[in-house]
């Protein structure tokens, strides 16, 4: 289309959009990182400028971890500085680079993948800079604290809420999340375990939805198809035991029990409403939050523990209402 | 077997031993015989001319020649002995070169890196750039082609880069060059260069077959001519028979006049077209002419010299700097086909397959493009109008299709241009400008689009005609202008004019290195 | 949805049908691929199964039915998924925040898509960038600016919008919509001057200049429908929902572009029929369907669902070279 085109014309139109997109990127970054944070109690901390390197700003869990981080920060007087890798391990694997290099003095690493993190924060070790991983873990490098929740543990709690409300038998359908996940191997993992001391109980399906609501719509929508009988769905995030519950429509919460996992707004919501019964709250403020804490009680040079368990909370309907914010 | 088709290798004139022979070949596809019973020799320093209509075989025989088809029945002979050519590879093992219209050059690489493609000299696993322009010098002087090797090939003319693509064809050992329409695409100028190098090649023992639709080239190139009708071979006659005869025995019938031009328009001869002070930096020189009603103008001069972008600048398709275009006394708005097209101009580009059709559309479509909006209620296509109107105009221009709804890139090339001429026959365009209109096109077709041009003028339209066939321009013209460097070299009277003459002021005051820079924008 | 350019048969009647089947390659791989479905699950063939096709088909039916625009006139549209997201997410919070009321946030999402849409067009026509490039901008720009309005997280959209994605008398709104979306893509295709102007365009642009056609005008218009469908999808999508996601749609512009090729039309334009890509679609979707019916493991998912492309496209391919000659 359009062969006969000046060189020099699609050159600088091409160069203009690219500038543009990259100070109007920037600035939103600027906005939305908050970096403004007021002096708060003193301490060796205190005005100390750290990165918090997150997986991926495109997901409410995530948004929730920066908003505890921040919150703590600002309290603590720590500028933090929030950079999203977009899922992309290679993104993430130069954004440190940039922030060691731009004078950071502490990394909080949430790993796009546990192990490709493991190089990707060789700049950081190098620099000798306090390193405090969230919610996943680094592989295959040293790290000063890893602040997160028990996927495992959670996995066998979903079971148990499952069972509970299913009467510890009928049919249920498990709902996976992108393959290869560390996140969907241990909520997997743990749940397969729960599951197991139910003999009445039989998984007859597992299918992924990718974490993705669209995409567990339409496949619950299938699965149910093929499984009328069911009675049960474990997914393993919320998003997509909300796409199940769109699936279900008046058949969720009555005559099917749908479990979720992460404990997001909308989830808690559903929870309420009765079309979910249960969900893993984990809880993505607090884990934020204490990451900025460990890293302040570092840099100040206390010792911390290696692994700092935030709880797990299996939310239903009779404790709703502690985790609605 | 054809008694008139020569069985013997020998012949009595003494005629060297072929190196190359179809021997009674036939090639069918599917139900169709395309190519029946065909014998046709191939000997060292001669040049073998196949003649025919468009459909006529020449083309299916060249692939047999080079390997593309293999023949269903009959052999091919080489040296003496029966071959089989499975593919081109084979073919150019046997010493089988074969120059298609269609240049299988790169045009983003070298000269050097063209003629070495496939076999680029290495040394140490690195290509050896030495090596490759010391390949590339030799098969340049061969040819006697005065090109730097380094040279892009794209940034060649189309007749420069013809002869890189021989030179790397006798750079591969070739004995045999088979020149599928060489000339087409060629002026007077570079066909003469052309031919100096196959005269050299003839006196070098090479063997070449020769295809054109132009019939005064065969007296002067060529040495024998195999005349093909239908798939079948006619006769074989040498070179030097007279060019009626050899239409004569091309279309099985006599055409009596090549190029019949009548102006037979009775109306008054207003101006229609009115060109003044064209001008474009580099491109135009203040080009201004008139064209009345009744009228052909025909557009001579060398590629390059500015023709093709007068047309299209009066077409509102390229841009000019200053000027004024008026069509019946009202001025046109530059760079605006669709003005022009309203105020009554068709123009048939110079490449209809590149520029004038939409080649995988069919021919209802191809004819409708100009009037699609101007025939549209609310926005919505009349589609039983314009197929209607599509089904009148082609009958009307003896388009040679199974219907409208036929792809028009399956037509041969005389029938593409007449769907390109019905569409401003649709839109019912007064003014007419044709550039290059009967290239590609056999003779048959070509005496239609002749009396189509007629027909024009007969109603009061005006045609301006750029062509690089002089015959054609000084046989259908009723005034010649001549440019020359992008501006009017001249303007003479087509019932007097010469050949002679139009050369000489499509020469005047162009220096070598002038040609060179339009050659480069040409292409 | 009738036919467009390509040859039509001469009325010979014996090969009337091989030639049916010869240029709807594309149907008879989906009608054997149902059968093959039905002996391999009886779910597969009952009403509701067929329904639910139906609706999970129409996401990439409608984004792809623009994409036929596009494709048809010889470029390529990468920005339809994030314009799909930020079309809906732009229609919920004109809803949410904003205060507009429920039929207006459909029209404001519509007119996102278009607007966007426009914009890439003008960048293609005027600014001369190649559609690739154009669209590959925007795809950033409009899921950059998704995540800016939603903060990353989902919004709930207003109930016009969740109509869509309900059922009214037994029928999917969301079948209703594709065949509505396909029928005026199809008129608009065959019927009107500036869709025959795309095939033009398409086949050969400097044809399509020389014969006065308007190419930058088409350029425009072509890719402001590519938005509007994009929006429609992206309005689909929330409403079948009940919330606008700030990750939807992405990567749908793959699934739609393999939808319209395997419906025969050809990436060097020219080529395309509104039929054939909404049967590139449904073989999309019975695919996923089948896939899920049969509980086959995700990750087989994904290789199956490429062979299936590249067989498709590939005998598409073969089958046009026969037909020379």
């Amino acid at each position: 289309m359009l062969r006969n085109v000046s060189r020099t014309g699609r050159l600088t139109a091409t160069v203009a959009l690219g500038t543009t997109l990259a100070l109007t990127l920037a600035a939103c970054n600027r906005d939305s990182g908050g970096t403004d944070g007021e002096g708060g109690d003193g301490g060796a901390a205190d005005g100390a400028s750290v990165t918090l390197s997150l997986s991926t700003l495109n997901n409410p869990f995530f948004v929730d971890v920066r908003d505890g981080a921040q919150s703590a920060a600002d309290e603590l007087g720590i500028e933090l500085e929030v950079v999203d890798a977009q899922n992309d391990s290679t993104a993430e694997a130069n954004q440190v680079a940039n922030s060691v290099t731009g004078g950071a003095e502490g990394l909080i690493i949430n790993p796009v993948d546990s192990d490709a993190a493991g190089a990707g924060i060789g700049p950081a070790v190098q620099a000798d800079l306090p390193v405090v991983a969230v919610d996943r873990a680094v592989n295959g490098a040293e790290v000063d604290s890893l602040v997160s929740s028990d996927n495992v543990a959670g996995g066998k709690q979903a079971a148990d809420a499952l069972a509970a409300a299913i009467g510890e038998k009928g049919e249920v359908i498990v709902l996976q999340g992108v393959a290869g996940t560390s996140a969907s191997r241990d909520r997997g993992e743990g749940f397969a375990e729960g599951i197991a001391a139910y003999p009445d109980i039989e998984v007859v399906a597992t299918q992924t939805a990718n974490f993705d609501r669209a995409e567990a719509l339409d496949v619950a929508t299938n699965l149910l198809q093929s499984h009328p009988d069911a009675v049960g769905v474990f997914a393993e995030n919320d998003e997509m035991a909300l796409g199940a519950v769109q699936a279900l429509g008046d058949r969720a919460g009555d005559d099917v029990a749908v479990v979720g996992f992460d404990g997001t707004d909308d989830a808690l919501a559903a929870v309420q409403e009765g079309t979910m019964v249960a969900t893993i709250a984990q809880q993505p403020v607090e884990l934020g939050k204490q990451a900025v804490e460990v890293m302040s009680q570092v840099l100040a040079g206390e010792s911390v523990d290696a692994e700092i368990p935030v709880p797990v909370e299996t939310v239903t309907s009779d404790n709703v209402a502690d985790f609605v914010k | 077997m054809n008694p008139s088709t020569p069985d013997a290798p020998e012949r009595p004139d003494g005629a060297p031993a072929p190196l190359l022979s179809l021997e009674g070949v036939t090639k069918t596809f599917g139900p169709v015989t395309v190519v029946e019973d065909v014998t046709v020799h191939v000997r060292p320093g001669r040049v073998q001319v196949l003649l025919g209509e468009n459909g006529a075989g020449k083309s299916t025989l060249i692939k047999m020649m080079s390997g593309i088809y293999q023949p269903d029945g009959g052999r091919v002979v080489v040296d003496g002995e029966a071959v089989t050519l499975p593919d081109v590879r084979a073919a150019e093992a046997l010493g089988i070169a074969t120059i298609h219209q269609e240049l299988n050059l790169v045009p983003s690489m070298t000269v050097a890196e063209n003629i070495s493609l496939g076999r680029m000299p290495r040394r140490g696993g690195l290509l050896d750039r030495k090596a490759m322009r010391d390949t590339a010098r030799r098969a340049l002087e061969r040819i006697g082609l005065d090109v730097d090797p380094g040279h892009q090939v794209g940034e060649l003319g189309v007749a420069r880069q013809q002869l890189v693509e021989i030179a790397k064809a006798l750079s591969l050992d070739a004995r045999i060059l088979v020149l599928d329409e060489p000339t087409a695409a060629l002026t007077r100028t570079e066909i003469d260069q052309l031919f100096r190098v196959v005269r050299e090649l003839r006196e070098a023992g090479v063997a070449m077959v020769f295809i054109s639709h132009h019939l005064d080239e065969i007296a002067e190139i060529g040495d024998s001519v195999s005349v093909l009708r239908d798939g079948r071979l006619v006769d074989e006659v040498p070179a030097t028979t007279p060019e009626p005869e050899l239409v004569r025995l091309m279309v099985g019938r006599d055409i009596a006049d090549q190029f019949p031009r009548r102006r037979e328009h009775d109306g008054p001869d207003d101006v229609l077209l009115d060109v003044r002070g064209l001008t474009r930096s580099g491109v135009l020189q203040d080009v201004t002419f008139q064209a009345r009603a009744g009228e052909v103008v025909g557009v001579a001069g060398l590629v390059g010299a500015g023709r093709t972008e007068l047309l299209r600048s009066i077409a509102g398709a390229d841009p000019y700097d200053s000027g004024t275009v008026l069509v019946e006394g009202r001025p046109l708005r530059r760079k605006d086909v669709a003005g022009a097209i309203r105020a009554g101009v068709g123009h048939v580009p110079e490449d209809r397959k590149t520029q004038g059709l939409v080649l995988g559309a069919t021919v209802a479509e191809n004819l409708g493009y100009a009037t699609l909006r101007s025939t549209a209620r609310a926005g919505f296509v009349d589609r039983a109008g314009q197929r209607s109107r599509a089904r009148t105009v082609s009958e009307q221009l003896r388009v040679r299709m199974r219907d409208v709804d036929q792809t028009v890139g399956d037509l041969s090339g005389g029938n593409q241009q007449k769907v390109v001429f019905g569409r401003w026959v649709l839109a019912g365009s007064r003014v007419l400008l044709l550039d290059e209109p009967t290239r590609g096109v056999d003779v048959g077709a070509r005496v239609e689009i002749y009396e189509f041009v007629n027909s024009v003028t007969a109603a009061g339209g005006a045609v301006v005609m750029v062509s690089s066939d002089l015959p054609e321009v000084l046989g259908m013209s009723d005034r010649i202008l001549v440019m020359s460097g992008g501006h009017l070299a001249g303007e003479l009277d087509a019932a007097g004019a010469t050949q002679d003459q139009v050369m000489s002021l499509a020469v005047r005051d162009v220096d070598r290195d002038a040609e060179d820079r339009a050659e480069g924008a040409e292409s | 949805m009738t036919t467009a350019t390509t040859t039509r048969p001469t009325g010979r009647g014996h090969s009337r049908v091989g030639r049916f089947l010869a240029e709807n390659g594309a149907l008879v791989g989906l009608v054997v691929l149902c059968v093959a479905l039905f002996v391999a699950t009886p779910d597969f063939l009952t009403g509701n199964n067929l329904l639910n096709i139906g609706v999970q088909a129409s996401t990439i039916a409608v984004l792809a039915f623009g994409m036929t625009f596009v494709i048809v006139a010889g470029g390529i549209d990468l920005s339809v998924g994030s314009v799909a997201a930020l079309a809906a997410m732009i229609s919920a919070w004109s809803y949410a925040s904003a205060g507009m009321p429920g039929w207006l946030s459909v029209v404001a999402g519509l007119a996102t898509g278009a607007l966007t849409g426009a914009v890439s067009g003008m960048a293609v026509a005027y600014g001369r960038l190649p559609s690739f490039i154009a669209t590959l901008a925007m795809l950033s720009v409009a899921r950059g600016l998704t995540l800016v309005v939603s903060d990353g997280r989902p919004i709930a959209t207003a109930s016009e919008v969740s109509f869509l994605g309900s059922t009214v008398l037994g029928v999917p709104v969301p079948i209703l919509v594709l065949l509505v979306a396909g029928l005026v893509a199809s008129l608009i295709l065959n019927r009107t001057v500036v869709g025959r102007e795309m095939y033009a365009v398409g086949g050969n642009v400097e044809a399509a200049r020389l014969s006065g056609i308007r190419v930058r005008r088409v350029l425009v218009t072509v890719f402001t429908l590519s938005g509007l469908y994009a929006g429609l999808a992206g309005m689909l999508l929330a409403g079948r929902l009940t919330s606008a996601q700030p990750q939807a749609g992405a990567g749908y512009e793959l699934d739609a572009i393999a939808a319209v090729v395997i419906g025969g039309a050809s990436l060097a334009g020219g080529v395309g029929r509104v039929s054939g890509t909404l049967v590139g679609a449904l073989i999309l979707a019975v695919i996923r369907n089948g896939l899920n019916l049969m509980n086959v493991s995700s990750f087989w998912q994904q290789v199956v669902i490429g062979v299936v492309i590249a067989v498709a496209v590939g005998i598409d391919v073969l089958r046009r070279k026969n037909t020379r000659h």
